[in-house]
């Protein structure tokens, strides 16, 4: 009679999970001031940097309004989106 | 006219500037599909996309039309106390983001059935009739809008 042997090996990985990008679009409806004001009420920005980036919205079609955590990049695009701002995820590359 | 409170009030002449602004919550419901469903809609790839539409809309569409509601009430009550005549429509500060949201929507919904783009490059008199009128109900809401940033938002 042979022993039965079980051998269990564990493999570890670790990656670094990529960033997700809130992303603003420009549209021909929300007023500056307005996007100003959600930037700053939702991502607590100061006024300076909302304005910014609602500047890049406005010149460029779109602009990277946040980037990080999935689960919270989906909360940043959900609040936006309450406030009728068109915003999109995106994983970063 | 801005309030002493921090609010805006507006002045109605008669049955027709009550019709003008009371059109805001039948413009804002005037598409197929709904605000949230379009704001749904481009969130992003198929990682998101199920999930967002699933969980994310429905909540939207209920905070959007709580918002039309709540300022198709405030429209009905005052335009009751006027008689439907001469009279002021108030709103206090606490409601200036609803009303805000309320004519966005209108806005929106206007700009995605009619695709006006820039109002800066329209030129109304080319408008046929059809899209004249939803142009300048746009404008009228963008103007009142512009009051709320200004006198009752900031």
């Amino acid at each position: 009679m042979t022993a039965t042997e079980t051998i269990t090996t564990t493999r570890d990985a670790t990656a670094i999970d990529l960033p997700w990008n809130v992303v603003v679009h420009d549209d021909p409806v929300n007023l500056m001031g307005y996007v100003t004001l959600v930037l700053m009420k939702v991502l607590g920005y100061p006024e300076q940097q909302a304005m910014a980036l609602m500047m890049e919205v406005h010149q460029a079609g779109k602009s990277v309004v946040w980037s990080g955590q999935r689960e919270r990049a989906e909360f940043h695009a959900h609040q936006l989106q309450a406030h009728q701002l068109k915003t999109t995820l995106e994983k970063s590359r | 006219m801005p309030t002493l409170d921090g609010g805006l009030r507006i002045e109605f002449e008669d049955e027709s500037d009550w019709r003008l602004l009371g059109g805001v919550i039948d413009d804002a419901v005037s598409c197929d599909r709904t605000l949230a469903e379009r704001l749904g809609a481009s969130v992003g790839g198929p990682e998101v996309a199920d999930d967002w539409l699933e969980f994310v809309v429905p909540e939207l569409e209920r905070s959007f039309e709580a918002g039309l509601a709540r300022v198709g009430r405030a429209l009905k009550s005052a335009r009751l106390d006027a008689a439907g005549v001469a009279g002021f429509l108030w709103i206090r500060r606490a409601d200036a983001l609803h009303w805000y949201g309320a004519l966005n929507q209108a806005r929106l919904t206007l700009e995605e059935i009619h695709r006006f783009g820039s109002s800066e490059d329209v030129d109304v008199e080319d408008l046929p009739p059809s899209r004249r009128a939803p142009f300048l109900r746009s404008q009228f809401y963008c103007a009142v809008q512009s009051l709320l940033l200004e006198h009752a938002m900031g």
